[in-house]
């Protein structure tokens, strides 16, 4: 099995011949790869070398925690990279964008209404967890189309708060 | 002399008192609430008494409830904590009413400092010098504090009065921007202490945040243990601490530490508390406040002194004398505290919640970890994000960087993230190693994405390990479906195979 792992715009291609053996860009490597004390921390041995590193698995990548530096990977095979790249790429300004409860909390403001026109980086919301009032801003331009939730509402981690256009 | 301890606290904190008192001898006494029947203090308490509810209001700041339960149980000394009840001098005060020792100061002292605009006035009275604001002004509305902003200047702070911890706290540059701010500034610490009173104070820049430690016993004895440097902060929450400060030459530690003595004297002062300052760059120090309790920070200056802060707490509240004089106070080596907040710092520090799947803990020399989760203990929102603290010693500062450094690679947490790889950041940033930072470094000249010469960065090892993981779920999800196949009969598999090859 073929895989192209991306990282930060860098190619890696990675060949998977067996349990313990990959070819990486060509180079044939002998690997033991297991989770150790439970997922997602994994150790690596390649060719003697010892690694230790959380993945985690995001939206469409992965994760990498290594000694206090975080890698985001993106592995497609072949087929994956080949659909991707007709598809052209993009996360669209356009559509609707909905903001989520990052965390469970309590929402304590909306400093927004429905139908207002916002800027990138506007606090749309504040929601307190942990004693902490977090702000949550939009990520770009639009216009509030719904507000799903009020001040003083309890909201699970995820529930989606409000929806811009 | 009491005998039986109620901690009337959660967490690491509580874990740590009932250690010391465990060695000391006493027996101990617990409280949760609903969502803490698993916590470690519980576990390790010789009694435990269920509270109520999960949030603080219905649990950990029910004073009546603790004080019913110190009787039912027989306990005859309460130990505060930080936070929740820890600096409420009506607590302290009902303490006293119902004949139980509080280990801390007495309630007046606490009125005394926990009033900002007393607490500034009493010290100014001593002669310790404060930063200019209008603390100690009463409660001024907010049209009165916009016409005196100017004359303090920008940019200012407007803080909470009944505050600290950073809530309720908030920086204006300019004049325009400030009826807004008042208004989130009052509303924050309207839901977090009860009290929306705001003041102003001049923002000190290129500040450092230095506290001394200090100890009072009954007989009038009052000591230093040296300072704390704590001016790595983040929205004006400490994250990590150091002791000693590696801008305090012996000669400045010795006059904050006499003048910390004097602002402590001032109001009668007795157990253990930290006078906060602010020092400038050229080395002049403001008071700022005092904490009337023990701190989150305070094994970093166990470790430089060797003594037991929370053992002298309890031996003054006994009533006996101080185990130490001031000529018995040396520092040596260098001291680190890291906190380990459940926060993400690759996402905005959101604070991070769920069950702690597995954790492995640093250990090994100079190594100490205050904790309260355990693996399978659920990390809630309720309470503070802190799950553990992260304390190494060395021989010097740079010893204890490194060590610092090898206990973050140790220390795994699965279950929730953690701004672990946020510390191992500053353990390798050039700015840190050289102790050249001020309060506002970590938000405007620090980045989790500096890579700083001499790290190591292998994007190789990160694609070999994301890549074999993703095999490995693709794999696991290739047997699923085959199972599922089974299902159907392998004759009409067969079939339709033939079929589709036709």
């Amino acid at each position: 099995m073929k895989y192209i792992a991306t990282i930060e715009g860098k190619e890696f291609t990675i060949e998977i011949l067996d349990e313990n053996h990959i070819i990486v860009d060509g180079q044939a490597l002998e690997v033991d790869f297991v989770s150790v004390s439970g997922q997602p921390v994994y150790s690596l041995i390649v060719n003697g070398k010892s690694y230790e590193a959380y993945v985690y698995p995001a939206e469409d990548e992965w994760e990498v925690l290594r000694r206090g530096r975080m890698y985001p990977v993106r592995v497609e095979d072949e087929r994956e990279k080949r659909l991707r790249a007709a598809a052209g790429s993009g996360v669209a300004e356009t559509g609707e964008y909905h903001l989520k409860a990052p965390m469970p909390g309590l929402v304590v403001a909306i400093p927004v209404e429905e139908g207002q026109a916002i800027a990138k980086g506007d606090v749309l919301l504040i929601l307190e967890s942990m004693k902490m009032q977090n702000e949550l801003k939009s990520p770009r331009d639009g216009t509030i189309s719904r507000i799903r939730v009020k001040p003083g509402d309890s909201v699970e981690q995820r529930a989606t708060l409000l929806s811009v256009v | 002399m009491f005998k039986k301890v109620l901690i009337a606290n959660r967490g690491e904190i509580a874990v740590r008192i009932l250690r010391a008192c465990r060695e000391t001898g006493l027996e101990t006494v617990a409280v949760y609430s609903e969502a803490d029947r698993q916590a470690l203090h519980v576990r390790y308490a010789d009694e435990a008494y269920l509270l109520g509810p999960a949030p603080s209001r219905d649990s950990y700041l029910r004073a009546d409830k603790i004080l019913e339960i110190a009787k039912k149980s027989g306990a005859d000394a309460i130990h505060p904590g930080y936070g929740f009840l820890a600096e409420r001098e009506d607590f302290a005060q009902a303490c006293a009413d119902e004949g139980l020792t509080f280990i801390g100061p007495k309630p007046s002292a606490i009125a005394a400092m926990g009033d900002k605009m007393t607490a500034r006035n009493t010290v100014i009275a001593a002669g310790v010098p404060v930063v200019p604001g209008t603390e100690g002004e009463g409660s001024l509305s907010d049209s009165e504090l916009l016409a005196i902003a100017p004359q303090i200047g920008f940019p200012l702070l407007i803080k909470a009065t009944a505050g600290g911890g950073g809530k309720g706290m908030r920086e204006v540059k300019s004049l325009e921007e400030m009826p807004l701010l008042l208004q989130s500034a009052r509303r924050e610490a309207e839901s977090a202490f009860g009290d929306g009173n705001v003041y102003l104070e001049k923002l000190v820049l290129g500040a450092r945040h230095i506290e001394i430690q200090i100890l009072a016993d009954t007989h009038g004895n009052v000591i230093y243990l040296g300072e704390r440097e704590c001016s790595l902060q983040r929205r004006h929450q400490k994250l990590l601490e150091e002791a000693p400060s590696p801008f305090v030459d012996e000669e400045l530690r010795q006059k904050m530490g006499e003048v910390a003595v004097k602002a402590a004297q001032a109001v009668d002062y007795v157990n253990a508390g930290t006078i906060e300052f602010l020092v400038d760059k050229d080395k002049n120090f403001f008071f700022l406040e005092m904490n009337t309790r023990l701190q989150v920070e305070h094994p970093v200056t166990e470790m430089a002194t060797g003594i037991d802060i929370v053992k002298e707490q309890l031996r003054i509240a006994r009533g006996r004398q101080l185990s130490y004089s001031q000529a018995d106070v040396q520092l040596k080596g260098a001291a680190i505290e890291c906190r380990i907040n459940a926060e993400d710092p690759y996402n905005g520090f959101l604070p991070s919640t769920g069950r702690i799947a597995h954790s492995l803990l640093p250990t090994g020399p100079g190594i100490r970890v205050d904790t309260g989760v355990y693996p399978g203990f659920e990390i809630t929102p309720y309470y503070d994000p802190m799950i553990a603290k992260l304390i190494v010693w060395g021989e010097t500062r740079a010893q204890a960087i490194l060590r610092m450094r090898r206990a973050l690679e140790e220390y795994k947490i699965v279950g929730v993230r953690t701004n672990i790889p946020f510390h191992q950041t500053m353990m390798d940033s050039h700015r840190f190693m050289g102790g050249q930072y001020d309060t506002r470094f970590v938000e405007e000249r620090f980045s989790m994405q500096d890579s700083e010469e001499g790290r190591e960065v292998r994007p190789d090892i990160a694609a070999i390990l994301a890549t074999l993981v993703a095999h490995q779920r693709t794999q696991r999800s290739a047997q699923i479906v085959r199972r599922g196949e089974r299902d159907t009969s392998n004759w009409k598999w067969v079939g339709r195979w033939e079929r589709m090859h036709r």
